[in-house]
């Protein structure tokens, strides 16, 4: 069994100097919560990014992930699901841990474009969306917004403290940065096999 | 008789998935979202492994299991943390507290199975 590490909190700290403010980049497989006045940016092909806050009090933050392939599909209880779950938990644990409360809790989702070539999978992006937006009504979080699929990479700005979100669509790359950097995380999910550790104390 | 199993979390999807595991398992279940619900149902309940998450609104895991250890039904029974923490410093905190093991989220079906079997009896 592999133990799953993927989901990191960002660490990748910098000032924006267009938004005039200090922000935080995510990268695939990370997530952030702030209750500070911060910009989160994060740039999307077929994964999802959740942006998440308390609507009251302006905790908020945002993920980035995409579901592994695994087990049968349509089970609830497959690899992919039980790993897109526990990102979507972990993200909201550390809200409520920051003060947030569950019942004030709502979502803007962005991501899962069809933009990944060659893959074996099909319609990753959508999947990935798929996914976000029923976990979300599962648990009862309102969905206020939303920018999902199509064939496009997406840079989000997220602003927690306003809820503000700009979202860029990205119809020219010049590089192969992100389809690149979501492979990667794609392999490294691939391995994975969604079960945490184990520990009996007695 | 089949045995009954409390699993508490206040994620509905979580809970969804622990229940549709156990119950395939042939284990009764009760579902309670947070600690004090599940602490309610606990007394009224005959209960014979409780399944918890930590982060939890009104009540957390940690002070659900301490509560627990006081009554008299529950003192020796299993009780699992399935948790998506996983620093040393909780899981003493836990295992202090009287917890029996601890599980890390995501959990492996089949793996919640086997250690389940090995608690339950």
């Amino acid at each position: 069994m592999v133990e799953i590490k993927d989901e990191q909190v960002a660490s990748n700290f910098y000032f924006d100097k267009s938004f005039d403010c200090h922000a935080v980049k995510l990268l695939p497989g990370e997530y952030f919560v702030t209750d500070k006045d911060l910009l989160l940016v994060t740039v999307l092909g077929s994964c999802v990014a959740a942006c998440i806050r308390d609507c009251y009090s302006g905790i908020g933050g945002m993920n980035h992930f995409m579901l592994p392939d695994g087990g049968e599909a349509g089970s609830p209880l497959n690899a992919s699901a039980r790993y897109g779950t526990y990102a979507m938990e972990i993200l909201i644990n550390q809200l409520l841990k920051l003060g947030a409360r569950r019942s004030n809790l709502e979502a803007k989702v962005f991501g899962g474009g069809n933009v990944l070539d060659g893959l074996t999978v099909a319609n990753v992006g959508q999947r990935n969306a798929d996914f976000v937006l029923k976990f979300l009504q599962t648990e009862r979080i309102r969905v206020v917004a939303q920018d999902l699929v199509d064939i496009f990479p997406r840079k989000v700005y997220f602003f927690p403290k306003s809820s503000k979100v700009m979202v860029k669509k990205l119809r020219n790359q010049h590089n192969t940065t992100i389809s690149q950097r979501e492979r990667d995380y794609r392999q490294r999910l691939y391995k994975v096999d969604a079960g945490g550790e184990v520990e009996l104390f007695s | 008789m089949a045995k009954t199993i409390l699993t508490v979390d206040d994620s509905t999807s979580i809970r969804q998935m622990v229940a549709f595991t156990l119950k395939g398992a042939g284990y009764e279940v009760i579902e309670a979202v947070d600690g004090q619900d599940a602490l309610e149902k606990a007394n009224h309940h005959r209960v014979n492994l409780v399944l918890t998450d930590i982060n939890m609104p009104r009540m957390d895991g940690l002070k659900l299991l301490e509560l627990l250890r006081e009554l008299n039904h529950y003192k020796t029974i299993p009780i699992l943390m399935l948790t998506t923490e996983s620093g040393d410093e909780m899981k003493a905190k836990g295992r202090a507290a009287g917890a029996t093991g601890w599980l890390v989220k995501p959990f492996d079906p089949k793996r919640l199975l086997e250690v389940i079997a090995k608690v339950i009896n």
